[in-house]
């Protein structure tokens, strides 16, 4: 009976992480390894690029087009990023340290926005922030303002839009972490006489860590490579890594350039993913015995 | 070798799945067309009609720019699409890299109806593949709010400095370079490389008053009154001035932008017999009549035309006189000077 049962889950086990293999092998790893390749060939005259190997394309990202789009869209994500976690971090931690009973309805509250497409959420922003928009119809009928601020087609707009649409992926994973939390290492810190800012510094944050990172890269790489929050409210006058990418494939038919550029976007989830393992090793390694053993 | 187990068996699925795959996806015979078009641009229930009437069922999807079009119609090197919609210059294209096939035009019983100063242009001589479906002319809008009437009348007005941050340019590369070269004197067709780079350095500085660039929402940008003027089609203005009574339209005295958009069937079309009724179907005085008065653009369909009521059949917006139409030069074909063009417009996009 045992051995029936075990070897039944054995084969369970085989096909569910071959259905994974499977899927992350065809959707994820072969476009990206496709992808790579066709950044090392040549610009097609009638084809989308022809056979024949150069490193022109890695060469062009040197230059001072892509540098300067790159660096904008740097900027912008690291900001909304900074921004997210900033926000993101103290809501979290009341909603882990909500009534065990409100807590599902709050995290469904953040999750229902998940349920409408993102982009017409975005749509959904020019009403509020457009020259006819709520804010300023507010604005107005207050006597705040004289004209109709101009809040769409700025980089603002996309920065807020970003921060907006991106802000549930930081919030959840930040949850995960503190949910996760032992609450008498806390305790044991203060019976200790560790004030509270301290019991943050020392315990709280460290252990949440793994969380911290985790949210940061679901919304920093989203908002590198994002192209329609930029072209919805930042009037595409100032050109993000996602618009060059897409219209190196769409409007300049050089699909060894885009290839080239997105490869970056890779480059970076590389990086970081590498900083998670560190971090959430790190985390493991640090923690006391008692939680270890809880993680195991 | 444990844990190599679940990649072979990923391996194996992957084996056994890949080789019916095709099989299956060919079996049913279906009675459908499918067909690729801009977005906004035919009722839906003009499709659901034809599909009652002729049993064929119309799949249809949209597309934003003629770029992002033709990039997956080569892509799918001619097949899968049955009847595509691109303008002038991209039916060349297609036509060169024989994506597109000849059309019988004695099975388009139809196309007499069309107007004959619009057939037989030089994209498309003898129209041999291409039936014009809607036309227009890109000219000015711009809110009387804000600006006195009287005041533009050139593109060049755009560069007037109380307008900045006030416009929205066309995001569509020919268009903005094609209004740039007007500016200036040339044609939009210019491959002068001087040319090409005067109207550049026009568009450098046009862009310090752009406020937005688009090519599928200019109209409620003006609607809401973010911007006091840009270039636009007739058709879009029409449509935009039904909700705000403010703007108003010019046709710049460099000439505006004419364009024509056609159906072609692709050279792998699997449909090609549903693909005729179809397009025949859209050719119905009645059918595009209803397409016109929807969306506002121009028909080339004399019969359609004169079914309109007498206020629209005389708008000049709607139906340009002779003068409009004759100034005014189709954007064709450049061949490798759209590199110079590319090279410059990202420069121009990418500028802070």
């Amino acid at each position: 009976m045992a051995t029936n049962h075990s070897s039944r889950d054995s084969l369970f086990r085989t096909f569910s992480i071959a259905g994974s293999w499977l899927w992350l092998g065809l959707f994820a790893l072969l476009p990206t390894v496709v992808l790579l390749l066709v950044a090392f060939l040549d610009r097609g005259e009638v084809g989308f690029f022809i056979p024949s190997l150069t490193l022109d394309n890695f060469r062009e990202l040197f230059g001072p087009v892509f540098l300067s789009v790159l660096g904008d869209s740097l900027r912008l994500a690291l900001l909304s990023t900074l921004v997210c976690l900033l926000v993101a971090y103290p809501f979290a931690y009341a909603l882990a340290k909500a009534n065990p009973r409100r807590r599902p309805w709050l995290l469904l509250l953040v999750i229902i926005p998940f349920w409408t497409n993102s982009l017409i959420r975005t749509y959904a922003l020019i009403l509020m922030i457009g020259a006819q928009g709520m804010v300023n119809k507010l604005g107005l009928a207050l006597g705040l303002i004289d004209v109709p601020l101009e809040i769409l087609y700025t980089d603002f707009a996309v920065f807020a839009g970003m921060t907006y649409t991106f802000l549930p992926f930081m919030i959840l994973p930040l949850y995960a972490s503190m949910e996760k939390l032992d609450p008498s290492l806390a305790d044991a810190a203060k019976d200790l006489g560790a004030g509270a800012l301290r019991t943050f510094w020392h315990i709280t944050l460290p252990l949440t860590l793994p969380g911290v990172v985790a949210g940061c890269i679901l919304v920093f790489l989203p908002s590198l490579g994002c192209f329609y929050i930029p072209e919805i409210l930042g009037g595409a006058t100032n050109m993000l890594l996602g618009t060059f990418i897409k219209n190196q494939f769409l409007v300049a038919k050089n699909w060894p350039l885009g290839a080239a550029s997105s490869s970056v976007l890779t480059l970076f989830l590389v990086l970081l993913a590498v900083l998670y393992r560190f971090t959430s090793r790190r985390v493991a390694a640090n923690m006391p015995l008692r939680a270890s053993r809880n993680e195991e | 070798m444990t844990a190599f187990r679940p990649v072979l068996f990923a391996l194996a699925l992957l084996l056994f799945c890949g080789s019916p795959l095709p099989v299956l996806a060919a079996s049913p015979e279906t009675k459908e067309v499918v067909v690729y078009n801009w977005s906004e641009y035919i009722p839906q229930d003009v499709l659901d009609d034809f599909t009652k009437e002729t049993g064929i069922k119309v799949v249809y999807s949209t597309f934003e720019s003629n770029e992002a079009m033709y990039a997956k119609v080569k892509l799918l090197r001619g097949r899968d699409y049955d009847v595509v919609v691109p303008s002038t210059y991209f039916v060349e294209l297609l036509r060169e890299e024989k994506l597109i096939q000849p059309l019988d035009l004695s099975r388009i019983s139809n196309f007499s109806n069309l107007d004959p100063s619009l057939l037989n242009q030089d994209y498309d001589p003898g129209n041999a593949y291409s039936i014009p479906y809607m036309c227009g002319i890109m000219g000015l809008a711009y809110n009387t709010k804000y600006i006195k009437p009287g005041t533009l009348t050139s593109w060049k007005d755009l560069l007037n400095p109380e307008l900045k941050g006030k416009i929205i340019l066309t995001d569509d590369l020919r268009d903005a370079f094609g209004l740039a070269l007007l500016a200036q004197g040339h044609s939009v067709n210019s491959v002068d490389p001087a040319e090409i780079r005067q109207a550049s350095e026009f568009l450098t500085r046009l862009k310090a008053s752009v406020r937005v660039f688009d090519v599928t929402a200019i109209k409620q940008a003006l609607i809401s009154e973010e911007v006091w003027t840009g270039p636009i089609w007739n058709g879009d203005y029409l449509v935009a001035r039904e909700e705000n009574p403010d703007l108003a339209f010019l046709f710049p005295k460099e000439g505006g932008i004419p364009w024509v958009d056609s159906f072609v069937l692709t050279s792998g079309a699997a449909n090609v017999e549903n693909a005729y009724a179809f397009i025949n179907y859209m050719l119905r005085p009645e059918v595009a009549l209803r397409c016109m008065e929807e969306f506002k653009y121009t028909s080339p369909n004399l019969a359609a035309v004169n079914l309109l009521p007498p206020d629209l059949r005389q708008n000049p917006i709607l139906l340009p006189g002779p003068e409009e139409r004759t100034q005014a030069e189709y954007i064709g074909s450049i061949g490798k000077a759209l590199d110079v063009y590319e090279k410059y417009w990202e420069q121009i996009k990418t500028l802070r």
